[in-house]
């Protein structure tokens, strides 16, 4: 017993003060020191921590007293567990498992586990601040407000509105997510974005160009009917440790579990087969799988011919990857990737995992495209147990990449062309030419490859790329100035890489405003020493509203306590902003607000009156309230409500949820699934790339979903349509005077979705999915070596992109940085994952006692041959130095869960800054009790292609003992 | 000083037994297995069914 | 008479700690210690294999037997606990234990030994239900509410199961059976006796 594997990292090193058995007591009375003993806050009396410090006190279970149970979604991760938070006096004293969830039953991992911590809030930010002269000085909300918002406004005069880089967040409700969009909108700028662009931006682009929809097609829950499954790219285990829980029955029904991964994961642990793969080469491997069931005949024949265009350009790039080839490049051994794909052929219906380890590449596009290939190959889309069960990060990333802020797009994907700010216009009931005189209309620039466009229409810089937007030469810029400011309400920094030119870029800004529930990495890597503000915001516990899990099921949070401290939900922020900046009146035309609080409802209902084009249109706060009520009335399998309230329908309403809240669409729970109507959640491949392709034909053939009365493909629905259909006339008279002009997606009575359903048809047409996208720099998904590649004799073979003058807004190396063989310096691999106590940047999990107890340190995982040849060993200090020069001290664990050339490192840490624990510069009381190196100070460059997605996963480093 | 608060600290954990107990409970006498403690009100209570039942409900796969 | 047991299945358990983090919310468990851990065999390697342990409340308890000041009770339904009024923090029990359960928390500038913890399976102690004297010295008492210990009702898989003996083993049978393979109750033959299939 004594000898636990992780002992020598089971004590809390980095807190300066160890608060070894602190009772909820000492603690207080130390916290409660702190504040009043402080140097800057001196002057606070301790009542300024106003209720909170009586509130701790009382927060266990007291007997006698009356316990209200209230019924959230845990705030972690896209797995979307339900919570059951026991609150007492509005005090949040218990936690019990949510056992009628068909999501969790119960079950947690260990942040849902420990989220009422949240309601304890010992080291959030407890009122507003702001740097002054490197110290933390308080300041009322009103003045925070009048600040940020004066000071705003100035740099908005002098260079424009794109100088302001807005950065929203899948941890906002869908309808704070949404706002966030919006208010980018209403200031006039694209410079607008969320975790979605580094997390799984690239499955969002890659999947919606090949099915129609960038989303996880089936559920977590329809994994137990699956035979095979193949995750690669993801560590269910420690990411989505709920979904582990229908994985594993799922694998107790007989599906066999296959692993690809560099690292051996606790996923892997599991599997029946494991195979390692070198960082970066899973085209290689996927067309390694698609070589043999090709060579073999285990195509899904008629599944091609019916619904697939253009495999044969996919059969044709497979031959070149013969095993031995595969072997070479991936380093997975030949009669492994043969075993995969006989049992992934097999056992169909056979299902495919992906995760960031997949998306994550300057190749990411490509990666996800090659993955709904294979599964299009062997037939295994659109039917339960098969699909491209793609786990989403967040808890709320499927929703913020739905409705919220981005910044290549409008909500719900309708994109930045001028008809899409016309629609949006329509919905939010303003004036198209005004929402256009918000923007920089001086003057147009490079929207990409020469085509000039004003800023409105061009995709504003993206968070992984704001640095740059900062720090780059502004003659190079599509737009008029530099970014001067940042505002990001809830988004860590230190998930973004290349941190060592962040600190420049941070130090640059004229000003940096953090609207976080903690101060993050951000507020303390740089060394700025003035205006930097610090806006205490809640979490989504202090505030009710839906989520989107991965699944795409809409789960309604209520409240359960008030805001603690001085923190304001994201909603109340943004209106107080608008309002200060002016256009408050026009943002919330439509939504109803009380004491500078904006109606949830009345958001979510605006949403649902706008985003035809996914089908968030039925799913009501209403709907949404009666699902949560009765939600163990759904089967843990299906989703599907059996008898009660919400009989047939599914869990959450998974978008699509075609039509009006009257309409009582069920929700669609399983994508492009044929074999139900539309009416009941079927649904064929989306004809959203034209009827046909250099005399090939795009629509589907002889395939149609239950009921159809059109029996083969057909385009998407337009009034046009319905009137050749002769089905006109099943429209209202409202609803004609509305959809007069327009199609499904842009027709707000939702008439012309009403009437192609009710004939059986899905709104979005009846296409093929498609292997080729023409519109992508690689058509066809070809491997190319990663920018900073071990295998540097493979870079003329496979090479990289030309470097780009200007895409989304900036200049873009590729070929310039592959050119040089970074791998004589740096020769292993860096590549960083999730650990399952923390998420994200960790701010708020390093900040929770009952998780920060169970990971104290930041360590590197290391193979003992790697260790050996750097004179390095189990549980020392190390630098780990990334190819561009970015050091990191950590500890070294030397494993064989890595392999040789490989090193591995978490990604949550951050408060320690290339070998300095930054402790003194948190605000007083706020250091999490556990800081580390952030991994990606040491990461690199490299951007995909097609959506800017960083390139985490596959970089080089080195390591040398401390 | 410290070091002589610890040996204090020692002889009366070592005279603990007969010096410590507040209450009158006979706990010099070491009989293995015999509870010498305070009665647990829980002991009372009947919940077998009540536990079945809840186990099934949380437990089970569903 | 049935009893309350622990089975972690070890096909299931993916070495989360949701189970300690769940202790910890529900008792507040001091820095320092913790009433469950999750013990991985052969780590990063091919076999990995996790259990999560925490007291098993033996049949003839071992810690029990070598208590000097006889603070250990047993309860009909088989769960051990102690008064800590009683213990002394000696320690014995610790090394009697077969899993490693008894815990002490550091106190004090002495850093000398306080009184011992351990897992309650969620019961409480010796104090009256769910007063605040007995959520401060052992926790919270979820039996006394009906209700089974916290780590196995959020176990994020179902892999701790913990509840009345004969059911824990009749699901945890149905599983292997399903899946095949040899049923390892770990640590059953050490806590309770168990030597075969039936009990
Ligand atoms: S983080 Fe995910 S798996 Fe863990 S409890 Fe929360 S929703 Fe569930
Ligand atoms: S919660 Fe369950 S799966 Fe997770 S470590 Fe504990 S026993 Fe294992
Ligand atoms: S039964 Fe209760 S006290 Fe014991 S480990 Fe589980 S949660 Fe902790």
């Amino acid at each position: 017993m004594e000898q636990f594997n992780k002992k020598w990292l089971q004590r809390i090193s980095s807190e300066p003060d160890p608060p070894k058995n602190i009772d909820r007591r000492t603690f207080l009375i130390r916290s409660g020191m702190a504040l009043g003993s402080g140097a800057l806050m001196g002057l606070l009396p301790l009542s300024c921590v106003r209720q909170a410090t009586t509130e701790e006190r009382k927060n266990f279970p007291k007997p006698g007293v009356a316990t209200e149970y209230r019924h959230s979604i845990c705030n972690h991760c896209s797995v979307g567990c339900g919570v059951i938070a026991e609150v007492q006096n509005g005090v949040w004293t218990g936690q019990e498992p949510d056992y009628d969830s068909p999501i969790n039953l119960g079950a947690h991992c260990p942040k849902g586990a420990s989220v009422r911590d949240h309601g304890f809030g010992y080291k959030r930010v407890k009122f507003p601040m702001k740097l002054e002269n490197g110290a933390w000085k308080r300041l009322s909300w009103q003045q925070a407000i009048d600040q940020v918002g004066d000071r705003l406004l100035k740099i908005r005069e002098e260079s424009g509105p794109d100088a302001v880089f807005w950065c929203g967040s899948s941890k906002a409700s869908n309808e704070g997510a949404y706002l966030q969009g919006k208010f980018a909108a209403f200031w006039g700028t694209n410079n607008v974005d969320n975790q979605a662009r580094i997390c799984h931006s690239t499955t969002v682009y890659g999947v919606s160009s090949t099915f129609g929809y960038g989303a996880m097609t089936n559920s977590y829950n329809d994994m137990h009917n699956c035979k095979a499954m193949l995750f690669l790219g993801s560590n269910a285990a420690e990411a989505h440790p709920v979904a582990m829980q229908h994985i594993l029955r799922g694998k107790e029904n007989g599906a066999k579990m296959i692993v690809v991964d560099p690292r051996f994961t606790r996923t892997a642990a599991h599997a029946d087969i494991y195979a390692r793969l070198r960082s970066g080469t899973d085209i290689p491997f996927l067309y390694g799988l698609l070589w043999h069931i090709f060579k073999n005949g285990w195509e899904d024949k008629e599944f091609i011919a019916r619904r697939v265009w253009d495999m044969e350009d996919i059969r044709k790039e497979a031959e070149h990857w013969p095993p031995d080839v595969v072997e070479n490049v991936t380093g997975v051994p030949k009669d492994k990737v043969y075993e995969i794909a006989k049992t992934m052929a097999q056992n169909r219906p056979s299902t495919v995992v992906w995760c960031m380890g997949v998306t994550q590449h300057h190749i990411g596009t490509s990666n996800t495209r090659l993955f709904c290939i294979l599964q299009l190959a062997l037939g295994n889309i659109g039917m339960s147990g098969g699909g491209a069960n793609i786990f989403r990060g967040h808890d709320n990333v499927q929703g913020a990449t739905d409705v919220g802020p981005n910044c290549h797009t409008l909500s719900c994907y309708y994109g930045l062309a001028e008809g899409a700010w016309q629609h949006w216009a329509r919905v939010w009931d303003v004036d198209y030419e005004w929402l256009k005189s918000r923007f920089d209309m001086s003057q147009q620039y490079d929207g990409g490859g020469g085509k000039m466009d004003y800023t409105m229409n061009i995709p504003g810089i993206p968070v992984s790329r704001w640095i740059d937007g900062v720090l780059e030469d502004k003659a190079n810029l599509s737009q008029r100035d530099n970014i001067r400011a940042v505002f990001f309400q809830g988004h860590a920094a230190n998930s973004q890489t290349r941190g060592v030119e962040m600190k420049k870029a941070l130090e640059k800004l004229d000003m940096l405003v953090i609207s976080d529930p903690y101060p993050t990495h951000m507020s303390v890597m740089s060394d700025r020493k003035n205006d930097t503000y610090l806006l205490p915001t809640c979490t989504q516990f202090e505030t009710c509203g839906s989520a989107t899990a991965s699944n795409r099921s809409l789960q309604w949070r209520e409240k359960v306590i008030e805001p603690i401290y001085e923190s304001k939900p994201d909603h109340v922020i943004l209106y107080l902003l608008a309002k200060k900046l002016g256009f408050a009146n026009e943002m919330f035309k439509n939504i109803k607000v009380t004491n500078d609080e904006p109606l949830i409802e009345d958001v979510l209902r605006e949403i649902n009156r706008g985003a035809w084009t996914i089908g968030y249109t039925g799913q009501s706060p209403e709907r949404l309230k009666l699902h949560a009520k009765h939600r163990r009335t759904f089967n843990t399998t299906t989703l599907k409500a059996e008898g009660g309230p919400c009989n047939g329908e599914y869990y959450g309403l998974p978008w699509p949820c075609w039509g009006t809240p009257e309409m009582k669409h069920p929700g669609t729970p399983i994508l492009y699934d044929p074999s139900k109507s539309v009416a009941e959640g079927g649904l064929v491949f989306r004809a959203a790339w034209g009827t046909d392709r250099n005399g090939q034909n795009l629509l589907a053939e002889g395939v149609y979903s239950k009921g159809s009365e059109i029996k083969t493909g057909y385009p998407e629905f337009t009034d046009a349509l319905l009137k050749k259909m002769g089905w006109w006339d099943d429209l209202t008279p409202a609803e004609k005077k509305e959809a007069e002009g327009r199609n499904w997606k842009t027709d707000l009575s939702g008439g012309i979705q009403r009437v192609a359903i009710k004939h059986g048809c899905a709104p979005f047409g009846n296409g093929k999915a498609r292997c080729q996208v023409w519109e992508y720099p690689d058509p066809i998904p070809i491997h190319r070596e990663p920018l900073y590649t071990p295998r540097f004799d493979l870079v003329k073979k496979y090479p990289t992109f030309q470097d780009r003058k200007a895409f989304y807004r900036l200049p873009t190396r590729y070929e310039s940085i592959q050119s040089v063989n970074h791998a004589i310096k740096y020769p292993l691999v860096f590549t960083s994952g999730r650990l399952v106590e923390y998420e994200g940047g960790g701010a708020d999990t390093r900040s929770n006692r009952w998780l920060a107890k169970l990971r104290p340190e930041m360590f590197a995982e290391i193979n003992p041959k790697d260790a050996n040849d750097a004179g390095i060993f189990n549980g020392q200090y190390i630098w780990l130095e990334g190819a561009e020069g970015g050091r990191i001290k950590v500890r070294a664990m030397v494993t064989p869960r890595v392999g040789p050339g490989t090193v591995w490192t978490p990604f949550h840490f951050g408060g320690w800054f290339q070998g300095k624990d930054l402790y003194d510069k948190y605000p007083e009381g706020t250091a999490p009790y556990v800081r580390g190196e952030a991994c990606n100070t040491a990461t690199t460059y490299g951007y995909d292609a097609v959506t800017q997605m960083q390139e985490t996963k596959a970089t080089l480093c080195r390591i040398t003992p401390a | 000083m410290n070091h002589i608060s610890y040996i204090l600290m020692v002889c009366a954990l070592l005279m603990g037994p007969a010096a410590c107990s507040y209450e009158s409970r006979q706990t010099t006498v070491h009989e293995p297995g015999v509870y010498k403690g305070a009665k647990d009100p829980l002991l009372a209570q009947q919940k077998q069914q009540e536990l079945i039942d809840r186990f099934k409900l949380v437990q089970t796969d569903r | 008479m049935a009893r309350m047991k622990f089975l972690c299945d070890a096909e299931r358990c993916i070495n989360c700690n949701a189970c300690v983090t769940a202790c910890n919310n529900e008792h507040d468990v001091p820095w320092g210690i913790n009433r469950r851990h999750v013990i991985t065999l052969k780590d990063g390697e091919s076999g990995e294999k996790s259990v999560s342990v925490a007291c098993m409340h033996c049949t003839d308890a071992p810690c029990a037997a070598v208590c000097p000041v006889d603070c250990f009770y047993t309860t009909p339904d088989g769960i051990v606990l102690h008064d800590k009024d009683l213990c002394i923090g000696c320690g014995y029990c610790f090394y009697a234990c077969p899993f490693g359960a008894p815990q002490f928390p550091e106190q004090g500038v002495f850093a000398a030994r306080s009184k011992m913890d351990k897992c309650t399976f969620c019961a409480g102690g010796p104090l009256p239900d769910n007063s605040v004297e007995e959520y401060q010295k052992y926790g919270r008492n979820r039996i006394a509410e009906g209700k089974l210990p916290l780590c196995a009702e959020m176990c994020a898989t179902k892999a701790l199961l913990g509840g009345d003996g004969n059911i824990v083993s009749e699901i945890y049978i149905q599983r292997v059976t399903k899946r095949g393979g040899r049923p390892e109750a770990w640590g059953w033959e050490t806590a309770y006796n168990f030597k075969s299939k039936k009990e």
